[in-house]
């Protein structure tokens, strides 16, 4: 068994002391603020410039324990684990077994590009603390990282022989490695023009609301209630148009912000897949790698926000199952892809998934339900705002169609069906979701049925499917009770039974 | 329309309940008579007397006999070979389907009030959710979380 014990690269030191600088930079700031500018020297040198020495001093030591931290980080592989050593007064020891792992996270920052190095990120399924990846090791070439895969593929290739061992052939499991190089296959990648829609859109709202008000001071003054403002309207206009424009701009800034980070971090996204996982790159800047073992993928969702709608746009996203993602892992598989290939490109990803529109749609008897709850809290607000501000005030009254009509869209887009062992939710906030799920995938289920549901025999229906460490729920909200009963009956049947 | 969950919680579950409601109602007079004691030394209108008074008993009405009653008709549970039922709720009741497949692990907890009465809450817990079952009898639970976790192993783990 190979028992050599590997190194990072030094750059390591180097990206752990920028990391505590980074994280001690506001109260260096401000000791510095506090200390350096005061003016009028007392004639020390060390007392006037005690500030800087400190942040030298600081910076110096913070540098030595990254070189620490870098000189006693060791791993090595050993009785088919990845073991990491690391630590100077405490040292710490942690022993990952490789059929524990997971998937392989790499990410290639500034720093690691000129070296050709990658940060590796272990990831295990049961990671206790979910903001920190199981093992991470920061900086490593690319021929280290390559060893690891390796070593835990053929460690993972041993432990497939070894019931098998006993008394039958072994052979053909020994081609596996070699196929496993070959299967990766390129999925999707996003063209520039994808990029650039996503990118623009992905703030879109708030421009086009800002937009909105801009138009609207303007409008104001073609307006024939104008007079009905009398001297304060000239105000008023004048107010509004600053805040309009300020908003605007305030926007502006923050949406360009956004476009160019959605730029760098989605730069070149492509999808790859082999047999077992998908991996995901991206990134210009910082080069990211996420790998997600396909059997741990609980749900497809396909959300189609009405902004990227307009121009024929879709998002594809999966929830996977564990990992240290964080709460909920909602990975974002096609961040922007044309509405019409959707379908083509997730027969491709998963085959054995049912993608028809889901065609049971709601009948009427829920509709009111979408909007009566909305309705009755907003009314009110909206009898307050017309008291106090009495003519203006009588502009929420505008809200209530708003609503209604926003409820009977939403009725209007819910929808489920149920094909085999697949069940199929729609729903709509704003966006409109479609949730692909299997039915080994549901955790649970629930019905729920407030007492007016009851007398008109409509429920609502929700499954919670693992997303990460938490739930995504998938809803179908106020249809009809036999439907609802219908759901839970296929859910209840051959559950025991593990699929088809 | 489907049949509704064969078993209910413990009756001595309303009781508890009830004792919970009465807390909470004890808690709520002591803000009472401090706002009386207000009402006496700054001269404030009588009709606040009879109001608090109204709304007191209206509460405990609601929080110590209907509420509970309610509560505890709704309550019902069932293990069934391939998977638990459960339903409850006060104004929205909810029916929770969890099979056995699904199920990681079982706990039972019980606090003072609980012990008291001989009491347990039973959790169990699947890859995303947790379900309470509350106020089962111990032997109860005990038994129920054993039977749970034989049927839950007997099923391949698949998450």
């Amino acid at each position: 068994m190979s028992e050599q014990r590997y190194k990072l690269h030094w750059i390591t030191a180097v990206i752990e002391t920028l990391k505590t600088l980074k994280e001690a930079i506001l109260p260096l700031v401000v000791l510095i603020f506090a200390n350096g500018f005061k003016g009028g020297g007392t004639g020390l040198w060390y007392v006037d410039y005690l500030s800087f020495i400190i942040f030298g001093v600081l910076i110096i030591s913070l540098f030595v324990s990254g070189i620490i931290k870098w000189k006693r980080f060791e791993y090595w592989f050993e009785d088919d684990e990845l073991r990491i050593e690391s630590g100077l007064f405490v040292k710490k020891k942690r022993y990952i077994p490789f059929d524990r792992i997971q998937s392989l996270d790499y990410t290639e920052g500034i720093f690691h590009r000129p070296f050709g190095l990658v940060k590796v990120k272990v990831e295990t399924a049961g990671s206790s603390n979910a903001k920190q990846a199981e093992g991470e090791l920061t900086a490593i070439t690319k021929e280290a990282a390559k060893r690891v895969e390796t070593e835990m593929a053929e460690a993972k290739k041993r432990q497939r022989e070894m019931p098998v061992a006993d008394g039958e052939m072994v052979s053909p499991i020994e081609e596996m490695p070699m196929e496993e190089e070959l299967n990766f296959r390129k999925m999707f990648t996003m063209t520039s023009k994808d990029l650039l829609v996503l990118a623009t859109t992905s703030g879109g709202v708030g421009v086009i609301l800002s937009g909105v008000a801009i138009f609207l001071s303007q409008f104001g003054e073609l307006l024939p209630f104008e007079w009905m403002f009398e001297e304060i309207s000239a105000f008023i206009k004048f107010g509004v148009l600053i805040v309009a424009v300020a908003v605007f701009l305030g926007l502006l800034g923050v949406w360009i912000l956004s476009v160019g980070m959605t730029l760098l971090s989605h730069y070149n996204f492509t999808v790859e897949m082999d047999e077992e996982d998908i991996v995901i790159t991206r990134g210009l800047l910082e080069k990211k790698k996420v790998t997600v073992p396909l059997k741990r993928i609980q749900s497809v969702v396909v959300v189609e926000n009405p902004v990227r709608k307009l121009f024929g746009y879709a998002t594809v996203s999966i929830h996977s199952a564990g990992g240290g993602i964080g709460q909920s892992s909602k990975i974002n598989l096609f961040p922007i892809v044309k509405r019409d290939r959707v379908l083509t490109y997730l027969e491709d990803v998963f085959p054995d998934l049912y993608l028809e529109e889901p065609a049971n749609r709601l009948t009427a008897k829920g509709r009111p339900f979408y909007y009566r709850i909305d309705f009755l809290w907003m009314l009110p607000i909206i009898g307050a705002l017309t008291y106090f501000f009495f003519p203006y005030g009588l502009f929420s009254l505008a809200i209530i169609p708003v609503i209604i009509a926003l409820g009977i869209w939403q009725h209007r887009s819910a929808a489920y069906d149920i094909t085999g062992s697949q069940l199929t939710f729609r729903f709509r906030g704003i966006s409109l979701q479609t949730a692909y799920m299997k039915k080994k995938r549901i955790q649970s289920m629930e019905m729920k049925q407030s007492y007016f549901h009851r007398r008109k025999g409509v429920a609502t229906v929700i499954a919670n499917i693992k997303s990460g460490m938490g739930v995504f729920h998938a809803s179908v909200h106020h249809m009809d009770v036999e439907d609802a009963e219908r759901i839970f009956n296929w859910y209840e049947k051959g559950c025991s039974t593990i699929d088809e | 329309m489907r049949a509704q969950p064969a078993n209910r919680i413990s009756p001595k579950g309303l009781k508890v309940w009830r004792l919970y409601g009465w807390i909470q109602t004890i808690i709520l007079a002591l803000v009472a008579i401090g706002v009386g004691v207000l009402v006496y030394i700054f001269e404030w209108p009588w009709w606040i007397y009879p109001l608090e008074a109204a709304a007191l008993l209206l509460f405990a009405y609601f929080i110590i006999i209907l509420f509970p009653k309610v509560r505890w008709m709704r309550w019902r549970y069932e293990v069934r070979e391939s998977e638990i039922e459960l339903q409850h709720g006060l104004f929205i009741v909810k029916r929770t389907l969890i099979p056995m497949v699904r199920v990681q692990h079982v706990d039972t907890s019980q606090g003072p009030i609980l012990r008291k009465y001989g009491l347990a809450e039973i959790s169990i817990s699947t890859a995303a959710t947790v379900h309470t079952i509350p106020a089962l009898i111990m032997a109860e639970a005990d038994e129920l979380r054993g039977r749970i976790s034989v049927l839950a192993r007997v099923a391949e783990d698949d998450v």
